[in-house]
């Protein structure tokens, strides 16, 4: 029931139409025994929203809130699909096919430019070599021995081009033969000589033989005229050892051919590439584009396969 | 639910509800827009929802998406929007009532539409926690403590004023 504990309580959910009739009758009767009671009762009933203060206030735009039979139309289900659109997927591509061959072909290029500055390079020290020999043999025409030397040297290969070839194209040789020379003198000083010192001595004689008189005629550079110096030593040196060597002339051909090993390597050491002011080692270089053309010709046929 | 019923479910139940999202919120703009989302609902689930029960399906539709609006915002911006409304509404009103709509203003989301469900909608204890999803005693201790401030100001300033 009501009391002054609990008056307000009932005081709230009277004015809040939350009574039934005998509690309201009961909440009229607690309010009539005392003023302040009814006082209080008052104050609840202000806290109450009047309808009235909200009026006026409408929703604005209301007619979007309707419903039309015809908002309720569709499209066909076909012609939807017939609507929508796809795009194709992009795909990132690094390596295109066409980059791929301007790359292959500008390497391409780039060898064919380095292969061409290596022959060039090469080239010009074989002819400077040949047109060497060929004037110092041409120079010397008062001497009959050098001419027909010359003849031998373009006609007969076998026998004497290779060492002909050598002592024109390179001095290096001959000086290491001068050199086993001066080792054979020293042999035969001593009454020591080997039978295979004695053929290569013999060999050195004949090419001196032929040389000696080129070297002479011709205004050479010092090593020449060294060279001929010490050839000339040799022949008075050698002299007789010349007789003893001469009945084995098929060993002495036999013997000829390390020579030929030695002129390779004096190559290989001039080989050089000048591409502007930078200088390559020409024999690296060589293996570089080797291994690159090895590499290009098994992509070749594995691509054919 | 018919077309029509629901062409009268906008003519009678529209206004309150933007009523009351406009007297919590104090944004015409986000009032208008959780209206139109609570009719569309209906709209969506007109077979579902009885033609009686649209008003309270629309209330609790629209607290809910007021609530979550509020919860968005990290703080509540109190405009003057609605407050010039109010006044111009509430021309020629007491002073009384003024302090009352000021009093309301300052009460917390929930309390405040405890307060307007009952006095302005006439809903029932049941029938506000049917939208507030509160049970009913929760609905009657909420109100009724946000009648004891209400009154506590009024009495304030009515002992200042004497």
């Amino acid at each position: 029931m009501i009391n002054k504990n609990n008056y307000e309580t009932f005081f709230m959910s009277y004015i809040d139409n939350e009574l039934n009739a005998a509690e309201r009758a009961a909440v009229e009767a607690f309010v009539l025994s005392d003023s302040k009671y009814a006082a209080e009762l008052a104050i609840f009933e202000k806290t109450k929203l009047q309808a009235t203060s909200m009026e006026g206030i409408e929703m604005e735009d209301k007619i979007f809130l309707y419903r039309f039979p015809e908002m309720q139309a569709s499209l066909d289900t076909d012609f939807k699909k017939s609507l929508y659109k796809k795009q194709a997927p992009v795909r990132k591509v690094l390596f295109t096919p066409n980059l791929i061959r301007a790359s292959i072909a500008i390497a391409a290029l780039l060898i064919l430019f380095i292969g061409v500055q290596f022959y060039k390079s090469e080239v010009p020290i074989k002819e400077k070599a040949v047109f060497a020999n060929a004037n110092s043999l041409l120079s010397t025409e008062d001497n009959t021995l050098s001419k027909a030397n010359t003849e031998v040297l373009i006609q007969n290969e076998n026998s004497n081009s290779a060492t002909t070839n050598s002592l024109a194209l390179n001095r290096k040789i001959i000086k290491a033969e001068i050199s086993k020379n001066s080792i054979a003198k020293t042999n035969t000083a001593n009454n020591t000589i080997p039978a295979k010192e004695e053929q290569t001595l013999r060999i050195n004689d004949i090419n001196n033989n032929i040389t000696s008189p080129i070297n002479t005629s011709t205004v050479s550079t010092e090593p020449v005229s060294e060279f001929a110096a010490d050839t000339k030593l040799n022949e008075k040196e050698l002299s007789t050892n010349t007789t003893e060597a001469e009945p084995n002339e098929t060993a002495k051909k036999n013997r000829m051919t390390p020579t030929v090993y030695k002129e390779i390597d004096i190559e290989e050491d001039d080989r050089t590439i000048n591409i502007g002011l930078l200088e390559i080692d020409g024999s690296a270089f060589r293996g570089i584009t080797r291994r690159v053309s090895a590499l290009l010709k098994r992509n070749k046929l594995e691509k054919e396969k | 639910m018919t077309d029509l019923e629901f062409n009268i479910c906008v003519d009678d139940y529209s206004d309150g509800v933007y009523r009351f999202i406009l007297k919590i919120s104090k944004n015409k703009e986000d009032a208008k827009d959780i209206v139109q989302t609570a009719f569309e609902k209906l709209w969506v689930n007109r077979e579902k929802v009885e033609t009686l029960k649209a008003k309270s399906y629309l209330f609790t539709v629209a607290y809910h998406l007021m609530i979550d609006q509020l919860r968005k915002e990290t703080k509540i911006i109190m405009t003057d929007s609605f407050d010039e409304t109010t006044q111009t509404v509430s021309q020629g009103s007491s002073e009384l009532k003024q302090l009352l709509m000021q009093a309301i203003n300052n009460l917390n989301p929930t309390q405040k539409s405890l307060i307007l469900l009952k006095d302005y909608e006439g809903y029932s204890y049941q029938e506000i926690g049917e939208i507030m999803q509160l049970s009913e005693s929760q609905v009657k201790v909420y109100l009724h403590r946000a009648r004891l401030i209400l009154k506590n100001k009024l009495t304030h300033v009515e002992k200042m004023s004497a």
